[in-house]
């Protein structure tokens, strides 16, 4: 009755406010979204990894868990394809039992445990997942029966809901479709179980998605949704202020938020958990193999000037190289507040009293390239004196994998868990430059046992603990230093937010 | 003249081969790779390894040239790196939106600024004259991009007479067309601001010759004597800008496709050069280099045109 009630309202709502006035698609309801990229990489949703590639590939796939809508604590993850599930004593095996009648796009049939083995062994299999590393730890999945399948893990990782959730390799495919149309046309033809279903993709324009019909949570209100490529600020803005689009990615500066708050009839939203801005300070290189070197950068650093310039309403605080936002971030740790004469110490007690250069490369992407050169201002007043070179994104990424930055400025959002940060920054076998490397800038190894431990720990305290003092070790070894956190922005015409709402029951998550 | 032409576009053949192997050579220096751009920031070294092993990437670069060589000859373009589709089919899309921004901002840039330069010919040193001056100066330092957002605002969001975003229905000519107004007076703008200066200066040195004196004093209409006997001669180094700029406005339409979030290749090719999508990035700069290469020869086959003296063996 509630939701009945709601959907009835939410209709009204749309007769009202958005049949009039009349356009040419009065009849349909449309939302469309501008995003500040120029393509999308995949809609295969064991290599979309940026948040475009989510933001297009989330409405047209569910995994056997999601997250709680509008909430991204992983201590909330809720039932999806799933309905419920058992664990044995030890916690290695988890059996699955999968909702009945679940039904792909475009025909394709019925969801069974057949298609959720075939999309967890494509996650786990390198040659067709960007994922693959997350799944070491699972060794078999089973089909027990057409709605039952069972996971068997070879060791506890930290969260198994957080490795099948809606997020990385957790989504579930159609495996007739796959092997019908083949991997690589998969990945801009893909068929899910989500409310919205690929209809048109145009590369560096637009995607747009439908409605599906039949998906299990019940007709999606909203007819089609359109995503647009729009790189450029100033065109996202006056497709927005036009009404051309509903919904607009907004720059994450304080300067485009005041200005947007003033445009009649928009919402601007600014929202977290937001991505991690952390500097990492490589200890291969000369002179930062020398804590006290490392020490006087962070004592020279001022997170506060910072978030000034970057703006107050976009950033918030990050003292721990895991944000509070994530399961097991603290924020007792020692905190390099800035101290200009401390660093100047520390540097004189490293015998470079009158200070040093050095040069790094840094991405023309405005997200990185102004924390950065803000930060080259504060570090000139101790006498560092940092040079950048300017260079494409693409190469930038390709580069400080090469091990070539002595410091490397690294933003991200990752599984909101300290695991997930720790094992791909912090733990020796992610160090960049070697086969299995991945993120980790600063060549650091002294907290494998830690992170591994964590892992294996099946009791949530302790984990938290053994998490917690793997932060402390790594800001008093000082091989990196957190600066903030940059928040998600996006305007919304004010009626276009209140429909996407309603979409969604908050407290069932159910769509209506 | 046919043996000309047959001739000169047999060195496309040549040319298009330097420019690729140039192209080809070139982007693999440039530092960055596909396969981080195709894996994300999560992938490992050995995935990254993998891909530009499944790529072909990890081969010599000579023997990745010969490759693509024999790929090409057979027809075939290659995939998106990034996106695994055919390159074809990608540029297929893409191009016609290309072809009419950019025969649009040629045509509106002729039929405005072969009639303004005449007209400040016409009235040197008078207002008129100055006007077009100042104006075509404006034109000429105004980058696209900037005269591309101010049109939008004014025509699109506070006249709410054109769209701000998107390239129209291929398959609706109306639709096509409106989607087109604006970007095609962003490029044509520009073009007109060149053409207008150009037409001035070389009509402004006909006008002074002695047959178009002669002219006047044989009793010839003024009419005549502009449009017959001057403007014909004044077109020759009008048609050479016009020539040389129809290059500039392919690269103009780059921006303009940003700016305005049409499709086209200029926007292919800038993201392919963004994300080292190396096989989108030389079929575009094939395309370029052959649309240039074409309207250099129509430039000059337009001299034997306008004038009879000039003959090509």
């Amino acid at each position: 009755m509630k939701i009945r009630s709601i959907s009835i309202l939410a209709m009204v709502f749309l007769l009202v406010g958005v049949v009039l006035p009349a356009t040419a698609d009065a009849r349909e309801q449309v939302v469309r979204v501008a995003l500040k990229a120029s393509d999308i990489r995949s809609l295969d949703p064991d290599y979309g990894t940026t948040t475009i590639d989510y933001a297009c590939i989330d409405p047209m796939f569910n995994a056997l868990v999601r997250f709680k809508p509008g909430d991204m604590d992983p201590e909330k993850i809720q039932p999806d394809l799933a309905e419920g599930w058992n664990v044995s004593p030890d916690g290695l095996v988890w059996t699955f039992y999968l909702r009945k009648g679940v039904k792909f796009h475009k025909g394709y049939g019925e969801l069974t445990a057949e298609d959720v083995k075939f999309s967890l062994e494509k996650a786990a299999n390198k040659e067709t997942s960007g994922f693959a590393k997350d799944f070491d730890a699972l060794e078999k999945v089973e089909v027990i029966d057409k709605y039952t399948v069972r996971l068997t893990f070879k060791e506890h990782i930290p969260s198994v809901l957080g490795l099948l959730t809606d997020y990385h390799g957790g989504y579930i495919v159609c495996k007739k479709a796959v092997e019908e149309i083949g991997l690589e046309k998969f990945k801009t033809n893909p068929i899910g179980t989500g409310p919205f279903m690929l209809k048109e993709y145009f590369p560096k324009q637009k995607l747009v998605e439908v409605r599906h019909d039949e998906y299990f949570r019940g007709r999606p209100l909203l007819d089609k949704v359109e995503f647009w490529f729009m790189p450029d600020a100033s065109s996202r803005e006056m497709a927005f202020r036009k009404g051309e689009i509903d919904i607009c990615e907004g720059e994450r500066e304080q300067v485009w938020v005041d200005k947007m708050r003033k445009v009649p009839g928009t919402v601007v939203d600014i929202f977290g958990p937001g991505e991690t801005l952390t500097l990492h300070f490589n200890t291969s290189k000369k002179p930062f193999d020398d804590i006290q070197v490392r020490k006087a950068l962070a004592y020279a650093i001022s997170r506060e000037e910072l978030m000034d310039f970057l703006g107050k309403d976009v950033t918030e605080p990050l003292v721990s190289p895991i944000p509070t936002s994530y399961l097991g971030g603290i924020t007792d740790v020692a905190l390099y507040a800035f101290d200009s004469e401390k660093a100047k110490a520390f540097l004189k007690e490293a015998g470079l009293e009158k200070g040093f250069t050095f040069k790094k490369v840094i991405t023309e992407m405005s997200d990185y390239r102004r924390p950065m050169e803000q930060i080259q201002a504060q570090l000139r007043r101790t006498g560092v004196d940092m040079k950048m070179d300017v260079i494409t994104h693409s190469a930038y990424h390709g580069q400080i994998r090469k091990d070539v930055n002595p410091v490397v400025l690294y933003i991200c959002a990752r599984f909101p868990t300290a695991d997930s940060i720790l094992s791909q920054f912090y733990h020796s076998k992610s160090i960049v430059a070697t086969p299995t490397g991945i993120t980790n800038f600063s060549h650091y190894n002294k907290i494998d046992d830690l992170i591994e431990q964590a892992g294996r720990e099946t009791r949530i305290e302790k984990q938290k603990a053994l998490w917690a003092n793997a932060q402390r070790k790594i800001l008093e070894d000082a091989v990196a230093y957190p600066l903030c956190i940059t928040k998600f922005v996006f305007c919304q015409e004010e009626l276009c937010g209140s429909r996407v709402r309603n979409e969604v029951d908050p407290d069932s998550g159910r769509y209506h | 003249m046919f043996q000309y032409t047959i001739r000169r576009t047999l060195l496309i053949i040549p040319t298009l081969w330097a420019v690729v192997t140039v192209v080809f050579f070139l982007i693999r220096i440039v530092p960055g790779g596909p396969a981080v751009a195709a894996l994300g920031t999560y992938a490992t070294e050995e995935q990254i390894r993998t891909l530009e092993h499944q790529m072909g990437l990890d081969k010599p670069v000579v023997v990745q040239y010969v490759t693509f060589l024999a790929d090409l000859c057979r027809g075939s373009l290659g995939k998106s790196l990034i996106t695994q589709r055919p390159v074809a089919k990608e540029i297929a899309q893409a191009l016609p939106y290309t072809i009419d921004l950019t025969v649009a901002g040629m045509v509106l840039g002729i039929l405005m600024g072969v009639p303004i330069g005449i007209f400040c010919a016409l009235n040197r040193n008078k207002t008129p004259d100055y006007l077009g001056r100042v104006g075509s100066l404006v034109g000429i330092s105004m980058p696209e991009f900037y005269l591309g957002i101010l049109l939008m605002y004014v025509f699109a969001v506070k006249l709410d007479l054109f769209p701000v975003i998107g390239g129209g229905d291929l398959r609706d000519w109306g639709s096509r067309l409106y989607h087109l107004v604006l970007p095609a007076f962003t490029l044509g703008i520009v073009m007109t601001a060149f053409i207008s200066r150009m037409t001035r200066s070389s009509m402004l040195n006909v006008i002074g010759e002695d047959y178009v004196r002669t002219a006047r004093a044989k009793g010839v209409s003024e009419r005549m004597v502009i449009y017959k006997h001057a403007l014909r001669n004044a077109l020759i180094p009008t048609t050479t800008v016009i020539g040389l700029y129809a290059g500039i406005l392919m690269g103009g339409s780059v921006l303009t496709e940003i700016v305005y979030s049409r499709p086209g290749l200029g926007k292919m090719m800038v993201f392919a050069v963004k994300d080292r999508d190396y096989m989108t990035l030389q079929t575009v700069i094939v395309i370029f280099s052959a649309a240039v290469f074409f309207l250099n020869l129509v430039t000059d086959l337009l001299y034997a045109l306008i004038d009879p003296r000039i003959e090509y063996h």
